[in-house]
């Protein structure tokens, strides 16, 4: 049950990262390397599909367990926050919900970023729970065996 | 409908979560419509419209009301199914659990607090938002509304929506994420009666409106995290009573801008 909730929240926040990033593309500010020649925060984002992919690949394999799925989906909600919503945030929700012409699809725009905001901190505070559980050395999920949590 | 395993035991028929969500939105109602009702009989105030208007000032105050009669029809559906207070709360959290839990839960908010105030922003402006621009009670109100209601608040509205409404839709609609979709809708609806606003010589629905779109982020990021967090409900309460606490706080201290 654990872990294919994992592999739904994993799916669930690539699609919504790459909903965003081709939000990015059509409104075509803040975007960086490989549509434009500058190296920023756009071009750093990119990173995350291959994280993803090595990582589900390792845990599949029963490498990594929930603390890594906590550390990569924490992670990613303090970088597109701070990005997005932070004191020095690069790419401000104005940027957003102006980028469009009608402004339901900048809002629409914006739900979608604030949705896929929420998806990696929810699936960061689903992980810390196993992974807790594991650090304590009670039973907790075992990646490669698939025995779930009783949830 | 086979029952879901990880549905708490005590669920039991969706005839009480109607009773305890219709509780609550009559209570909301019916306390500012009496008051309101009160004030033109008694000729404080010329009409129902100035009248409510002048009841909404009161909303972080008769909250208190609303909370404790909803802690009553919880208190009688415990009673009736055989099942006690502590066990809507999920399974056992240490303190411990329930600070990190909570300071995660205020994290993973982030999205909606930015959300909510971008949308305040597009329709009032650089205006304090409506709900907290019409508080205007004496010290001591403002004193029950830090002190009390929030804290009857945490002890009524996440328990009655996720302890016991969730479960028995669950139960009755064996999908989880449609009967917590439907719980986050209720929820969010619910905000639109409180407090009534009346723009002209009518219910002021734009912002009705405004209440249950700035709240919908917040509703559906509690009840994943509900979800998240093994059906654990103490780290969401405890999270919410700093949230709720603190805006109280703040305009009783007159710290909203």
């Amino acid at each position: 049950m654990h872990r294919r909730t994992l592999y739904r929240l994993t799916y669930l926040a690539a699609a919504m990262s790459l909903g965003h990033h081709l939000d990015h593309v059509i409104r075509h500010n803040a975007v960086g390397w490989p549509l434009t020649g500058q190296v920023n925060a756009f071009t750093v984002s990119l990173v995350v599909y291959p994280v993803i992919a090595t990582g589900l690949m390792l845990y599949r394999a029963g490498r990594v367990g929930p603390g890594f799925w906590a550390l990569v989906s924490g992670g990613g909600a303090v970088f597109v926050s701070a990005v997005h919503f932070g004191p020095a945030a690069v790419e401000p929700p104005e940027m957003i919900l102006g980028g469009y012409g009608p402004s339901v699809l900048g809002w629409l725009a914006f739900a979608w970023l604030v949705t896929f905001v929420a998806v990696l901190a929810i699936t960061s505070l689903y992980e810390t729970r196993p992974w807790s559980k594991q650090r304590q050395g009670r039973p907790a999920t075992r990646p490669a065996t698939g025995v779930g949590t009783g949830r | 409908m086979r029952p879901q395993p990880s549905v708490p035991a005590a669920a039991t028929g969706v005839g009480g979560a109607v009773l305890l969500v219709g509780t609550r939105v009559a209570l909301w109602l019916g306390v500012q419509l009496l008051v309101a009702g009160l004030l033109v009989l008694a000729g404080v105030t010329a009409t129902g419209g100035q009248a409510l208007n002048g009841v909404a000032g009161w909303w972080m105050v008769y909250g208190a009301l609303v909370d404790l009669g909803t802690l009553g029809v919880i208190g009688w559906l415990l009673r009736r199914d055989g099942s006690t207070y502590r066990r809507l709360l999920g399974p056992p959290t240490a303190g411990w659990q329930v600070a990190v839990g909570a300071l995660g839960v205020l994290a993973a908010s982030v999205p909606a607090v930015v959300f909510s105030g971008e949308l305040t922003s597009a329709v009032y402006g650089t205006a304090i938002a409506p709900m907290f621009a019409v508080v205007d009670v004496p010290a001591l109100a403002s004193a029950v509304s830090v002190l009390v209601v929030p804290l009857l608040a945490e002890l009524a509205e996440p328990v009655a929506y996720l302890g016991v409404v969730l479960p028995r839709l669950e139960r009755r609609l064996g999908r989880p994420w449609l009967a917590a979709a439907i719980v986050v809708l209720m929820w969010a609806v619910e905000h639109a009666f409180f407090p009534l606003l009346v723009n002209g010589a009518r219910l002021d629905l734009e912002f009705a409106a405004y209440r249950v779109g700035s709240v919908l982020p917040f509703l559906a990021i509690w009840t994943a995290l509900y979800y998240a967090l093994g059906r654990r409900l103490l780290p969401i309460m405890a999270a919410r009573w700093v949230f709720n606490g603190g805006t109280a706080f703040a305009l009783a201290f007159g710290l909203v801008k």
